[in-house]
């Protein structure tokens, strides 16, 4: 009876084991197809993409080791991790929205017809860019921020209805976020043609400052 | 007569010549185009390995990252211990780190699939389906999600989808139909606003026209991995 038991948690294992084995396959299956159908100029962006994420995790580990290191040492000589911690409080306020901030970076403003869609986009391009942080008018955008659409000239920010014109703000690296957005093909070019009645201006702002998240 | 006669054997060679003409142009063109496809696979190859290779690294490095953060979070937890005020101060981080989507999260919710058909001509693109990403995405968190993942990346603060060719990046990561985008929430919220008419009008007309493979089911049970890139902070302070 026992050996029964045995064999089929054996048998149920295994299965389980293969169904992984070819699901992990078939998704690598996928994705070397849809890579095989890319052309040279794609995969080579494509790699410099994934070598520069690389390098941002190398130098995250980089710093993650020393800090580890000064945190010990902190706390063998009696100092505790106190410090440590703040710093990391303070990173975490950032990265979760959960403090006001500021810092340089760009402003786009927005005059005319816009939609949700339009400035769900432009925040992925912001963040895609390095934005590390993000606020449209006087709301800051949060890790689980939605946009939706509201009544003529409005749109609905985290439930909130909010009123054009629009100025999306992002603090970062200035040069990268001004040229992620208005290199030629970028997406305020592509913006200028569909919302042709629309004005968008782009500028380097030295100090920018944002609010905190106001929604939970 | 003897102009005739010569007009037509001049014609009986031309048509031949003309023959000729064609074929060697016709084998002069396969050759010219089997030559660029030996450049574009001399390329190509090289290029899917780099690809390949960068992202087994990426993992690696991921891996890396996230043993480090643990070992960060129970040296502080340890420290903790000893006074109240970092105790408060840990409760503190604690809280942040899951409100950033640095902790896994586990519970009911949606599946979403998203993935192109079987392509007619074996030379179709791929669609690049970066905006159908954003667009559930921001779906999930209006029906209130409080964990969203795309193929296993979780969803931040940080994140951006985009489509590199028709291959999709997320949190700098290469990812490839078919799509699972899972979010963690109440399940009938979620099934209300995915299954809103006015919503995602775009992606169900596609799905109708069959251009698009697109549903959505109830899960009882989602985990969602905690978001293991970098935190990049390096130009905004806290106030």
């Amino acid at each position: 009876m026992r050996s029964r038991t045995g064999a089929l948690t054996v048998a149920v294992v295994a299965l389980f084991l293969g169904v992984l084995v070819v699901s992990q396959f078939r998704s690598r299956e996928a994705f070397s197809r849809t890579l095989q159908q890319e052309t040279p100029e794609t995969l080579t962006t494509l790699i410099a993409d994934l070598s520069d994420r690389n390098r941002q995790l190398r130098d995250e580990i980089f710093d993650l080791r020393s800090r580890l290191e000064q945190a010990r040492s902190s706390i063998a000589g009696g100092r505790g991790a106190l410090e440590e911690s703040e710093r990391e409080l303070a990173h975490l306020q950032v990265f979760s929205a959960r403090s006001a901030v500021s810092g340089p970076g760009i402003a786009v403003r927005i005059v005319g017809p816009f939609d949700e869609r339009a400035l769900s986009d432009l925040v992925n391009e912001l963040r895609n860019a390095g934005a590390e942080a993000i606020a449209v008018n006087d709301r800051r955008v949060g890790p689980r921020t939605w946009f939706g659409p509201g009544p003529e000239g409005t749109l609905v920010i985290d439930g909130a209805q909010a009123q054009g014109p629009w100025i999306v703000r992002a603090i970062g690296a200035v040069e990268v976020l001004y040229v992620g957005l208005t290199r030629t093909g970028g997406i305020v070019g592509q913006f200028q043609l569909i919302y042709d009645r629309t004005r968008f201006d782009v500028t380097r702002e030295p100090l920018l400052r944002l609010p905190a998240l106001s929604s939970p | 007569m003897t102009d005739a006669r010569a007009f037509q054997k001049g014609f009986v060679l031309l048509v031949p010549a003309v023959l000729f003409g064609i074929l060697v142009a016709a084998q002069w063109g396969t050759f010219a185009a089997a030559d660029r496809r030996d450049v574009t696979i001399r390329y190509v190859e090289p290029l899917h390995a780099s690809i390949e290779g960068l992202q087994a690294q990426q993992d690696a490095f991921k891996e890396q990252l996230a043993g480090l953060r643990t070992e960060l979070d129970d040296l502080q937890r340890t420290a903790a211990t000893q006074s109240g005020a970092t105790q408060d101060l840990q409760q503190r981080l604690d809280d942040l780190r899951a409100l950033a989507g640095l902790t896994a999260a586990r519970g009911e919710g949606l599946v979403v699939q998203l993935d192109a058909p079987p392509p007619i001509a074996p030379l179709d693109r791929p669609t690049c389906f970066a905006p159908d990403l954003t667009d559930i995405t921001n779906m999930a968190w209006r029906a209130g999600a409080a964990a969203v993942s795309i193929n296993g990346e979780r969803v931040v603060g940080s994140s951006s989808v985009y489509c590199v060719g028709s291959t999709i990046v997320v949190n700098g990561t290469v990812a490839s139909a078919p799509f699972e985008i899972r979010a963690i929430g109440d399940p009938a919220a979620l099934l209300a606003t995915f299954d809103d008419p006015a919503q995602l009008r775009d992606l169900k007309r596609r799905r109708d026209e069959r251009s698009v493979i697109f549903h959505a089911t109830r899960a009882p049970l989602i985990e969602i991995g905690p978001y293991t890139g970098p935190i990049a902070v390096g130009s905004a302070r806290t106030e």
